[in-house]
């Protein structure tokens, strides 16, 4: 169980950013997360939203998108994990097992090595400000 | 009111992974070989250490990283052995990161260092996602988790450079099939090394204090 520091560095980060550019409320945090990750998405965001409680944060939307594993293998491939034959494999109970075993080279079969997956991005934020803010080229 | 989208991209993990590669740089620079020993609590992490520790002494200058929430039972069995040991306590976190590490290094003297044996903390999933900037990372299972606590885990034998099943001797008496554990690393990670030990068996734990002076020999010649 480390969701509750990373919650905290998340928080962090985000109301650093949010402060930065002037915000008077956070309306949503976007996140990617690897799927061989060890993090919960779930209880993150219950440490982030118990972490926000009386902040500018408060009320956030808690977004989680979950990003595929990429692979490389010394054949030269590179690529995602297929995440749809995945899905309609019965035989693997575990979802993260599904992956690890998942992670041989389409193309000649073998050990392909995990380049991505175990991601976790504070992908953006969502902020209001007052009328007069001047903010930076990120507007909407 | 405005809405705004502010793109951020920060990547919570990589924040950790510079500073491992900074405690890496130093420790390259010293040319100390470092070994982060994982593995479920009960797995046997602190006799293996303590048994590399006590072929090992004589013959190279050693210093441990004792991770624990608390740490100080760990640390006090090295420091028998008359080793430098810093204990990491590290609270509520289930995992070191390379930050304690880093401080840790602080208090080490490296020029005076050649192997650094770090504990982390028994737990078979949260140290996955948290490099140190070791030379080595092994992963300490014992037949006692029962044979099918590898497929449960899969990331922290795949991404392993070494892997010990440990207290072999009691197989039968708790119903594993040693071998079986063995097959399951290898279906996840087929270049892996296993090692199956017992510290009644003076030969396995040869192996594996053949395996850190490998490395030892290895980083000198940097």
């Amino acid at each position: 169980m480390h969701e509750f520091s990373i919650a905290c560095e998340i928080f962090e980060q985000v109301l650093a950013t949010a402060k930065a550019h002037g915000a008077t409320e956070v309306k949503s945090v976007t996140l990617q997360m690897g799927r061989l990750s060890h993090t919960n998405p779930e209880q993150l965001s219950f440490c982030f939203k118990a972490i926000a409680e009386d902040s500018i944060a408060e009320n956030s939307d808690f977004l989680v998108e979950m990003l595929a594993p990429s692979l490389e293998c010394e054949c030269g491939y590179e690529g995602t994990v297929n995440e749809k034959q995945i899905r309609e494999s019965d035989t693997l109970t575990s979802e993260l097992l599904a992956y690890v075993a998942a992670i041989e080279c389409p193309i000649c079969g073998g050990q392909a090595r995990i380049v991505g997956g175990r991601d976790l991005i504070i992908k953006s934020i969502e902020i209001e400000t007052e009328e007069d803010q001047t903010t930076d080229s990120n507007n909407n | 009111m405005l809405m705004h989208v502010i793109h951020m991209g920060h990547d919570v993990y990589k924040a950790n992974d510079k500073i491992a590669e900074k405690n890496r740089k130093k420790l390259d620079k010293h040319q100390v070989f470092s070994v982060n020993i994982m593995g479920a609590i009960g797995s046997g992490k602190t006799t293996l250490i303590e048994e590399a520790i006590r072929q090992l002494k004589d013959k190279y200058k050693i210093a441990v990283i004792a991770g624990d929430v608390i740490a100080e039972m760990d640390s006090s069995r090295f420091r028998k052995l008359e080793v430098p040991t810093i204990p990491v306590n590290t609270g509520k976190e289930c995992h070191l990161d390379a930050k304690l590490v880093e401080k840790a290094l602080g208090e080490i003297d490296l020029d005076n260092t050649e192997l650094l044996l770090i504990e982390n903390v028994g737990n078979l999933i949260c140290p996955v996602d948290f490099k140190l900037g070791e030379h080595l990372r092994v992963v300490v299972v014992s037949v006692t988790e029962g044979d099918d606590i590898i497929l449960k885990h899969p990331m922290i034998f795949k991404t392993a450079e070494l892997a010990i099943i440990n207290k072999i001797d009691i197989a039968d008496a708790v119903n594993v099939d040693a071998e079986k554990m063995r097959e399951d690393i290898l279906s996840l990670n087929p270049n892996v090394p296993v090692i199956l030990t017992s510290k009644h068996d003076w030969e396995s734990l040869e192996t594996w204090i053949d395996f850190i002076e490998l490395g030892v020999k290895k980083a000198q010649k940097r």
